[in-house]
């Protein structure tokens, strides 16, 4: 509700905020603060350092202001930005080998407990093998993902947050997708029910 | 539309349009995709099964408080303060805006408006309970304080002028838009104040409203802390919006209760006539917005923590008796309505046994009368007694 509407008023701001109007910085800030939280507490249970990480994502934007240009994309930026120093984090503090690999960091995607409570009137076995599937994505996958459903982001950002190309970073979104999808087509009387309950509710909140 | 005639659930997980209908759909997009469900009956089975996908997918979000999103505002702005690297006229300046936006401790909201015209809202965390002096705060800073005990405010039609309790003030307008306004009601005073539309609102103790002096956008929008009672001009042009923290309420004339006081649980939503749409805009993930319609009579209850609303019938002058003083109750818990008392007052109950708080209330409070005699005529529906500590706190024990 309190969010920028539309790409204009977003680039707007940008070069406000590049010509140097820090007033414009607590738009940006409030407009991204919440997704950021978000992103962050994916790759780590510690809500302190992601926030503390959000704190120094938006110190080095005024430092490094200069240095950025009217064509950058914001929402991309920070996000970038604030993996990078969340990972880094993580590698000082956590002396798990695994982390040594910049693709290696976990990525936390499970659905809503909402969601939890609608399923359950699925017949065990196929609420098994969804849980099943969604457990089997790679943690690349889960954030591609999520930066796509979640966040909303296109392939080509995905791809710049993932360092990976256009065509894989499609690829794995839409493995994760065919694979849930398999799983709902087989028909089922009871599913095709709750399948509905989950539609109606979803609709009946949509504005 | 032709586009979509052939498309797959996998196609449809691809399209922009139709990834934004089913997370943060828009009016257009409503439009666009339900005529879309009518005209393509056909399609429904793969629309239906490209929503699921989406439902799986779409994951429980963290989110920051309102306390911990200012909080951590606060902390980048000191760092940047004590950087040395800026220029000291920009970080004068900077410092300046600093101390009028974050001078009561709000967090503070804008609204960019095409062209660039911006609107700040100012969303205090809790109402300032601390100071006992009621005031309209002016876009500039400065304050108007509200000696009385029931205030009386009206803004001309243009915005440039209000009247306060028979004194008249001038703010300059720019010519496009308003200026925003807040008005602050501690706990033992309330308010009654109309503003440049027309629209009465009034103000029951510990709370606060942000309103622009003239209403120029598409819409009519007020922010609330606290309870008020809103009595809202017709003008179907514009559409009058009260936002609270987590619902927001949308009618175009009508009359109506909200009570979201921070510290309450739940936040109440009386319709006394008219129509309105309530929308839930808080936690939660697959209902993490939804709306309401309400009737008249209709009370709706949101539940702040899990988003849960419920509606049910009730006598809605119980509800709205306190902006005539008076406080009336049907099987109310006892601890609900000293809260009440304790807002109208500004005086601190204490409850010696917790058990007491769930006795059921019934009956009219006059509250021109002193606390003391109030607390004399709940002692005869409910069976407890009460004493005066030396701070002046009340205690209510068991009869």
């Amino acid at each position: 509700m309190y969010s920028v509407e539309n790409k204009d008023d977003e680039r707007l701001i940008w070069s406000r905020f590049l010509k140097g109007d820090n007033h414009v910085l607590s738009l940006i800030y409030l407009q991204h603060s919440n997704s950021l939280f978000d992103y962050g507490c994916r790759f780590t249970i510690d809500k302190e350092l992601v926030k503390d990480c959000i704190q120094e994502v938006f110190c080095s934007l005024m430092r490094t202001r200069n240095n950025l240009s009217e064509t950058d994309n914001v929402r991309l930026y920070l996000l970038k930005s604030l993996k990078r120093r969340i990972i880094r984090e993580l590698k000082k503090t956590d002396h798990q080998p695994r982390l040594l690999n910049d693709q290696d960091y976990p990525f936390d995607l499970r659905w809503s407990e909402s969601l939890d409570d609608q399923l359950s009137e699925l017949d065990e076995e196929k609420r098994l093998r969804l849980a099943d599937a969604m457990q089997s994505l790679t943690d690349r996958q889960k954030e591609a993902i999520y930066l796509r459903f979640n966040r909303g982001l296109e392939y080509e950002e995905i791809s710049f947050l993932l360092n990976l190309n256009y065509q894989s970073s499609r690829a794995l979104i839409h493995r994760a997708v065919e694979k849930l999808r398999e799983i709902i087509r087989v028909p089922n009387k009871n599913f095709g029910q709750v399948l509905l309950a989950i539609l109606c509710h979803s609709r009946e909140h949509a504005f | 539309m032709e586009k979509y005639r052939d498309y797959t659930a996998v196609d449809f997980l691809n399209d922009e349009s139709f990834l934004r209908w089913i997370s943060e759909p828009t009016q257009k997009e409503n439009d666009f995709w339900n005529n879309f469900l009518k005209t393509h009956p056909y399609k429904k089975a793969d629309i239906k099964e490209a929503t699921l996908v989406f439902k799986l997918f779409y994951s429980r979000e963290n989110k920051l408080a309102l306390n911990e999103q200012y909080d951590l505002w606060k902390k980048i702005q000191d760092e940047a303060k004590n950087s040395k690297r800026t220029i000291f006229l920009k970080l004068a300046k900077y410092a300046a805006i600093l101390i009028l936006v974050f001078f009561s401790g709000a967090v503070t909201y804008y609204l960019y408006q095409n062209g660039g015209q911006q609107y700040q809202y100012e969303l205090a965390e809790t109402p300032q309970t601390t100071k006992d002096e009621a005031m309209i705060v002016l876009s500039d800073g400065s304050q108007i304080s509200l000696e009385k005990q029931m205030s009386q405010i009206s803004y001309s039609q243009n915005g440039q002028q209000l009247i306060v309790n028979n004194d008249t003030i001038t703010q300059k307008t720019p010519t496009e838009g308003g200026l925003i306004n807040k008005i602050i009601i501690p706990y033992g005073k309330k308010s009654m104040i109309m503003l440049s539309d027309g629209t009465k609102v009034w103000l029951n103790a510990g709370s606060q409203l942000i309103y622009p002096s003239v209403f120029s956008e598409k819409t009519r929008q007020v922010m609330l802390v606290g309870e008020a009672f809103f009595d809202v001009a017709k003008n179907t042009e514009k559409p009058f919006v009260v936002r609270t923290t987590d619902i927001s309420i949308h009618v175009l004339g009508t009359r109506f209760d909200i009570s979201a006081y921070p510290e309450d649980k739940l936040i109440q939503t009386v319709l006394v006539e008219g129509k309105v749409n309530l929308t839930y805009s808080g936690k939660g993930i697959l209902n993490r917005e939804y709306s309401v319609e309400m009737k008249p009579n209709q009370m709706v209850v949101v539940n702040k923590s899990t988003g849960e609303s419920r509606s049910q019938t009730v006598d809605v002058s119980k509800f709205v008796s306190w902006k005539d003083g008076m406080l009336e109750f049907e099987k109310v818990d006892l601890v609900r309505a000293l809260k009440q008392v304790e807002r109208y007052y500004n005086v601190r109950i204490q409850l010696a046994d917790p058990m007491i708080g769930s006795f059921k209330l019934s009956g009219k409070l006059d509250l021109k009368e002193e606390p003391e005699e109030v607390l004399n005529v709940i002692k005869l529906t409910v069976p407890i007694d009460w004493q005066k500590k030396s701070n002046g706190d009340f205690i209510i024990i068991n009869k």
